[in-house]
């Protein structure tokens, strides 16, 4: 040790306008000293093997890609555990060292120092999650032709993400000592994945909070036909950052966390963060799901409600067929499925006209359109125009499907809506003309039932979906219909098609 | 008088630390020995503002450290090294100094040259980008008495700070003491008489949590002489003084 003679000077003091600087270093020294940036990449591995490398195999669409991501919130899923025992690391760092007397006998309040190291903690978590948030949109969106990602989801993402820092960090905090990351680390496991079995089975109410509820809230053709609707995300990040702010709030309580005015403030900011929370909840219990999503009444904006203009691309496999442009990859499967059952109506009495895509619409409650309108497909006008609300079909790719179920879903909708009016099961003669025209569509007789089963209108007698068959009478009549020749097919119906749909033939009647 | 105590006293549980110490002390180095469990980390602790007394009146740098608002001055104006010295391993010394400048509301532009020259007092100049993971006991030390003095306070308590440190260093670190001692007062808890005979200019003795001597070294020295047990004539009065505290 040596010694040097410094200059006899007075304390310094500090000038007002130097305290921030002072925070906005120590926030510099936090940020280089904090643990987060060190499970990061640990993170981004599960994240690419839980949630990116599953979206990357979808349709090409931001709604069924981020459907997965932040729909059933794993991204959040992902980072939680991780954030949380990490954070409560952090929390906990001054108990864990014996550094209470060392920082109490400083200047700053204790609770400031707190909040110097509970900041770092937070922007390298929600730093890394938009990075990676940042990169994996950038890389999926790659494939993706039409509109933009959702931003408040992501946003409702970052929030979800700086609560679960804040509350592991005051855990910590609060509770010193090597255990608590792993403690808060399961604890944060274990919230998620409780919220995600609610997702699955809750309908509404304040389980709408959650970010791993998809219902209502993601999906159908949100971000296609109409904008993506923020109330529900909205109302997640004013959640979440209500708890985060609580819980950072909760440290500056105690005696030793600072003077009078601080704890004070403290107590303002926790009741503040509660408050809002709280609301948030409330607000959560007012939702309800219209056609374009959850809709939240005190947040909600009437111009969201406006449909997104686009130009349709069209094929024409006997009548015109337009498509919105994000589904432009799927225009040879649609004109591949139609062409068949076209061919087939073209001339008859409420033969489609025409055929376009139409809006998917929401079928939680009372919101899908009567008659399955927005949900299958269905004829109406005058001449008839096939409304076909492709979102709400199993797109090749997604949810096990392929381009061959694609199609025969679409043939099966297709000549149902021609058929069978109102979107009902329809009476055996029904069943028995859909049955023919499907198999001289390309679906054979046997293989039906088990396309009939992705459809609303699966066999009653089904049991396991490929183990279903038509009754006896039914199947009869549509070996022997099918049997005949298309120009005495097509007469017949011409003849009788009024009379079948008003439901006034029997099986036995069929030629 | 920048330390006056009177009456002070501190109680956990049933068991009580401090029992009503009164003592004055202005600028000068104040030696305070005493064997384990005498008190002395308690009285220190309530002088760094950190322990609330149970009882009596405690004033530091002329202000009552019960408010909160004196409690900031005499803070912004202490400097505290405790027995058990808590440090972030990540740290390096600089950034270990730096936080606790910060953390001090030390002006932010005289923050660095302040953290370099406490640095260089405590002989850690070589060792400034060093992890404090990787530093011995005796470095640790001094990057704790660095972090004390990094804004020249007026007081000064220094809880074992020769504990690890090696003859060499003990020899430096009495120096800037002595220095410090010129302009501010320096309480120094320790168990080494020799660090009391050669950087004192008074010494206190506690004993179960009273103050049982309280003089220069010269008069501890003198109540040594033909009673005390020890090697050295500091070691000869400070047995004395306890023997005859605890007769």
């Amino acid at each position: 040790m040596t010694v040097t003679s410094a200059p006899a000077r007075a304390t310094p003091r500090q000038a007002p306008q130097a305290a921030p600087r002072n925070m906005a270093r120590l926030l510099w020294v936090e940020l280089r000293h904090n643990a987060m940036p060190l499970v990061l990449p640990l993170i981004a591995v599960i994240f690419w093997f839980d949630s990116y490398r599953i979206a990357a195999t979808l349709p090409p669409m931001w709604v069924v890609r981020l459907y997965y991501i932040l729909g059933q919130g794993h991204a959040l899923v992902d980072f939680a555990p991780f954030v949380a025992g990490v954070a409560a690391w952090m929390g906990s760092r001054d108990g864990r060292h014996g550094m209470g007397d060392l920082v109490t006998a400083t200047v700053r309040p204790r609770w400031e120092a707190q909040l110097a190291t509970w900041a770092a903690t937070v922007i390298w978590a929600v730093g890394g999650y938009l990075v990676l948030m940042a990169v994996t949109l950038a890389l999926l969106g790659r494939a993706v032709a039409w509109g933009g990602p959702p931003w408040w989801p992501v946003a409702a993402g970052a929030a979800g993400i700086a609560a679960f820092a804040s509350l592991g960090f005051a855990l910590g905090a609060c509770f010193p000592s090597r255990f608590i990351a792993p403690v808060a680390a399961f604890g944060g496991l274990f919230a998620m994945g409780t919220a995600s079995r609610i997702g699955f089975s809750a309908a509404g109410g304040w389980a709408l909070i959650l970010p791993t509820m998809s219902n209502g809230n993601f999906g159908q053709d949100a971000g296609i036909f109409y904008p993506w609707l923020p109330d529900l995300p909205i109302d997640r990040v004013v959640f979440a950052a209500g708890v985060a702010v609580a819980a950072v709030g909760l440290l500056g309580l105690p005696v030793s966390a600072g003077g009078p005015r601080l704890r004070r403030s403290a107590a303002v900011v926790t009741a503040t963060g509660a408050a809002a929370a709280v609301a948030a909840i409330a607000l959560a219990f007012t939702a309800y799901v219209g056609h374009d999503g959850t809709v939240i009444p005190a947040l909600h904006d009437a111009a969201s409600d406006r449909p997104i203009p686009y130009a349709p691309v069209c094929g024409h496999p006997g009548i015109p067929v337009c498509l919105q442009p994000a589904y432009r990859p799927y225009l040879p499967d649609v004109t591949a499925a139609l062409r068949p059952v076209i061919s087939q109506v073209t001339g008859l009495p409420g033969a489609p006209a025409r055929a376009r895509q139409v809006a998917a619409l929401f079928a939680a409650g009372s919101a899908a359109g009567p008659n399955g309108v927005g949900q299958i497909l269905t004829l109406s006008g005058n001449p008839p125009a096939l409304s076909m609300p492709l979102g709400a079909i199993a797109l090749p790719r997604s949810f096990g499907a392929d381009s061959a179920s694609f199609i025969g879903q679409l043939k099966v909708e297709a000549v149902h809506a021609f058929v069978i009016p109102g979107g009902s099961y329809g009476d055996p003669a029904q069943q028995a003309v859909e049955a023919a025209l499907l198999q001289n569509a390309g679906i054979p007789l046997a293989t039906q039932p088990s396309v009939l089963g992705a459809t609303p209108w699966p066999l009653m007698n089904g049991g396991p979906r490929t183990a279903g068959r038509y009754p006896q009478p039914v199947a009869a009549a549509a070996r022997r219909f099918a049997a005949l020749p298309a120009a005495t097919r097509h007469a017949w119906l011409a003849a009788h098609m009024p009379a079948l749909r008003a439901g006034q033939l029997t099986p036995g009647q069929l030629p | 008088m920048n330390v006056e105590l009177t009456g002070l006293t501190r109680k956990f549980g049933r068991t009580q630390a401090v029992a009503g110490v009164t003592l004055e002390a202005g600028p000068g180095v104040f030696g305070l020995l005493g064997p384990n469990g005498a008190g002395k980390t308690s009285l220190l602790r309530m002088m760094a503002t950190v322990l609330p007394p149970t009882s009596g009146t405690l004033r530091l740098l002329g202000r009552d450290p019960g408010g909160y608002g004196p409690r900031r001055e005499i803070r912004r104006r202490l400097g505290y090294l405790p027995q058990t010295l808590g440090y972030y391993p990540g740290f390096t010394v600089y950034d270990f100094v730096e936080y606790f400048a910060l953390l001090k509301d030390m002006p932010p532009g005289q923050v660095p040259r302040a953290v370099a020259t406490a640095i260089e007092q405590v002989g850690l100049g070589d060792k400034a980008r060093v992890k404090l993971r990787t530093l011995s006991g005796g470095m640790l030390r001094r990057a704790g008495i660095a972090q004390a003095i990094v804004n020249r306070p007026e007081l000064l308590l220094l809880d074992e700070p020769t504990a690890g440190l090696d003859p060499e260093q003990r020899v430096a670190f009495r120096a800037l003491l002595r220095e410090f001692g010129q302009r501010a007062t320096v309480v120094v808890s320790t168990h080494l008489v020799e660090d009391v005979a050669a950087a004192c200019s008074e010494v206190s003795l506690m004993d179960s949590g009273r103050l049982v001597f309280h003089g220069t070294p010269g008069e501890l020295i003198a109540r040594g002489e033909g009673h005390g047990v020890g090697d050295a004539p500091l070691e000869r009065g400070y047995s004395a003084v306890l023997a005859a505290a605890r007769s």
